[in-house]
């Protein structure tokens, strides 16, 4: 048995005290604090398809914002509007894309020009119909019972129809053919999907002691769903609204592919297809190809970024 | 479980109800209505024009319009005229029934406003050729789907399974309509191996659907196959490129998650070989989730083959509603979407009720 030394305690003068304090490491410390989303963002790097899926989404994006100034080619004037050819052009130096049959028009052009609205319509209809899906699914999640019950059979309603067919109807029937009523159209269909997934957080989330925290702090309910459910719930949404964009993207095409969209003299990757459809026996492979493309790099781009957004936001949710 | 049945069937009344309404609703947006033909017409009086409202009941309000249209309301009384209608035949007794004859629930669903023939005849027309194509193709979709996945999951992190990732990506992005473009401008276009679109050729087979069709398809089985064979190859290969990569993804996310369960363990630890862990514990398992799948896929079915009908010029129900929409022939339009969704319901209805009786571990409240 060794006797314990009892620890005999210095008493330190204010000078040395403070010799004490002032004293630094030799090394550089830095404490860092992230927020959710700059975690999020790290995690998101990391995600090496993702990064190639922002790439090619922002970079179609920057050529739907600056390609249109940046090509010598005009979209509304028509290179030889006197002439009229069966067949195009293949595609060569000077017109990349090669040239349509018809008015002989540059296909980089009308590729480049129609990004602008096929973008646009796609991401609002996918925003507006995003927030009608989270306050749809909220309001039916939070305060469930009867409110529950009449909104999710109207999703259930929504999703038994064959929503593309629908909208081609109303888009034919309401006419005009602008752009934003079109992109209206989709936002209005768009939102059960969103809103089911959506009632399913809020069920969840309900339940969690803050909310009873919040409740019992007397929070109202508008304040509740909004400040304090609502940003818990708001990853999954984002990646549902993000994956969205894609199949608006698609779905507009094929509408004003069929003539049912935006109107033809304005530029869309689905006019354009539709142009192409007159010429088709004539094998002109390159009209058809460079504007669907543009759609298969765009919705592709927009689904690796969905499902990197989905790793980054929601770790928890990785197989 | 019966419980659980009869109430999950009775939920879809509304629904149905309400599908009903949405689709009455397009009709209230068509524009101009049924009298919008006199508008050019000189000769019709504003007064004939009312008269014409009235004799159709279009001066009635909305509500009572959409009761005749649904066939709730009509000559016999509210709600007893929404019972089967008419006079049966039963061990030589005729028996009167109840209700009345009009509206969607007696399957009438008015006449085209293009050439006056009831929709329900159109419907029932266009209907085999839809079924041809979204039929062969999901059957196509659903083995190779089903191979594919089963054998990714089995070769997790092959090269099988890399390039299967991949080829999902790359289907979930293609847009339907434009591979059908391209396949057409490829192969009747340039190559004009295979025809642009349609059903038969027109110059040595008769249209489908009449009975010379038929007659030539008793005479000639092989050339009549061939003939439809060859027209089928594009379209269906569409349908099937764009529905595989779901389906494989699906089938081999449940198949990973059966092979992770303990009683595989108990059954590897046993040594069962491998060969009977897969296909014996492991596939049996797996398959639960993927039959009900297949039933919850049914409107994707229809959108897919629609969009594919509509570029290969297929005379199915796609076609069909691509064309009425053109020509705001609105009770064709309403009688299609009834159609689709109707199918719909019930299959959503049949998927959930066989998942219920094939998996006992699930629990209904």
């Amino acid at each position: 048995m060794t006797e314990i030394e009892t620890p005999r305690v210095k008493e330190l003068t204010p000078a040395e005290l403070e010799a004490i304090q002032l004293e630094r490491p030799d090394f550089e410390v830095k404490l860092e604090s992230l927020s959710q989303w700059q975690l999020a963002w790290r995690r998101f790097k990391k995600h090496r398809l993702a990064i190639v899926g922002a790439v090619l989404f922002f970079g179609m994006c920057a050529v739907a914002a600056f390609g249109p100034f940046l090509l010598p080619y005009n979209f509304y004037t028509i290179p030889t509007p006197d002439k009229f050819v069966y067949a195009g052009r293949p595609p060569s130096l000077a017109h990349p894309f090669g040239e349509t049959g018809g008015l002989q028009r540059d296909v980089l052009t009308l590729v480049v020009n129609g990004a602008r609205l096929s973008l646009l319509i796609g991401v609002g209809a996918s925003i507006v119909g995003a927030t009608i899906g989270a306050i749809v699914g909220g309001v039916a999640g939070y305060f469930g019972g009867w409110i529950d019950n009449l909104l999710m059979r109207i999703v259930d309603i929504m999703l038994s129809l064959p929503l593309l067919f629908v909208i081609l109807v109303v888009s034919k029937f309401l006419g005009g053919g602008s752009w934003y009523l079109i992109m209206f159209i989709f936002a209005i269909f768009s939102w059960p999907g969103i809103s089911r997934l959506v009632r399913s957080l809020f069920l969840s989330l309900r339940g969690e002691d803050y909310v009873d925290a919040a409740r019992a702090a007397g929070v109202g309910d508008v304040r509740i769903i909004f400040r304090h459910i609502l940003p818990n719930a708001m990853s999954p949404i984002i990646v549902a609204a993000t994956l969205s964009v894609a199949s608006v993207i698609i779905s507009e095409a094929f509408v004003s592919f069929l003539g049912f969209g935006v109107d033809v003299t304005t530029p869309t990757w689905g006019n354009v297809l539709s142009n192409s459809l007159n010429f088709i026996t004539v094998g002109n492979w390159w009209w058809p190809l460079f504007p669907g493309l543009a759609i298969v790099v765009t919705v592709l781009g927009i689904n690796f970024m969905g499902d990197g957004l989905r790793d980054a936001l929601d770790p928890r949710a990785r197989e | 479980m019966i419980k659980y049945a009869v109430r999950r069937t009775l939920q879809a009344i509304p629904v149905l109800l309400g599908i009903s309404m949405i689709i009455y609703a397009i009709l209230l947006i068509a524009p101009g209505g049924p009298e919008a033909r006199f508008a050019q017409n000189p000769r019709i009086t504003a007064d004939q024009i009312a008269a014409f409202r009235h004799r159709w009941g279009l001066d009635q309000p909305i509500p009572i319009q959409y009761c005749k249209w649904l066939g709730v309301c009509g000559d016999k009384p509210f709600l007893v005229n929404a019972l089967p209608g008419g006079t049966i035949e039963l061990a030589g007794v005729r028996i009167e029934l109840p209700g009345g004859d009009n509206g969607v629930l007696h399957g009438d669903f008015g006449f085209s406003v293009v050439n006056g023939e009831p929709v329900a005849a159109i419907i029932g027309d266009r209907l085999p050729a839809t079924l041809i194509l979204a039929g062969t193709a999901w059957v196509i979709w659903v083995i190779i789907a089903f191979i594919s996945g089963v054998y990714a999951a089995v070769k997790r992190y092959s090269l099988f399974d890399s390039a299967l990732t991949v080829f999902n990506y790359v289907g979930f992005s293609f847009p339907t309509f434009w591979l059908g473009i391209m396949l057409i401008t490829v192969f009747a276009g340039s190559l004009h191996v295979l025809p642009a679109g349609g059903m038969w050729n027109a110059r040595t087979v008769p249209p489908f659907g009449t009975s010379e069709y038929w007659a030539f398809f008793g005479s000639q089985p092989l050339n009549a196959l061939a003939d439809l064979g060859t027209h089928m190859i594009l379209p269906v290969f569409t349908l099937v490129v764009v529905s595989i990569a779901y389906d494989s993804r699906f089938v081999r996310s449940s198949m990973l998650e059966a092979l992770n369960q303990d009683y595989i363990r108990t059954a590897r630890a046993k040594g069962v070989p491998e060969r009977g862990v897969v296909f014996r514990h492991a596939l049996r398992n797996a398959l639960l989730p993927v039959i009900t799948n297949l039933g919850l896929e049914i409107p994707f079915l229809f959108t897919g083959a629609f969009v594919t009908e509509t570029i290969f010029s297929w005379p199915g129900m796609g076609f069909q509603f691509i064309q009425s929409t053109a020509s705001f022939d609105y009770p064709v339009l309403m009688g299609l979407l009834s159609v689709t969704a109707v199918v719909t319901v019930f299959a959503n209805l049949a998927a959930d009720l066989t998942y219920a009786i094939v998996d006992p571990r699930v629990k209904y409240d």
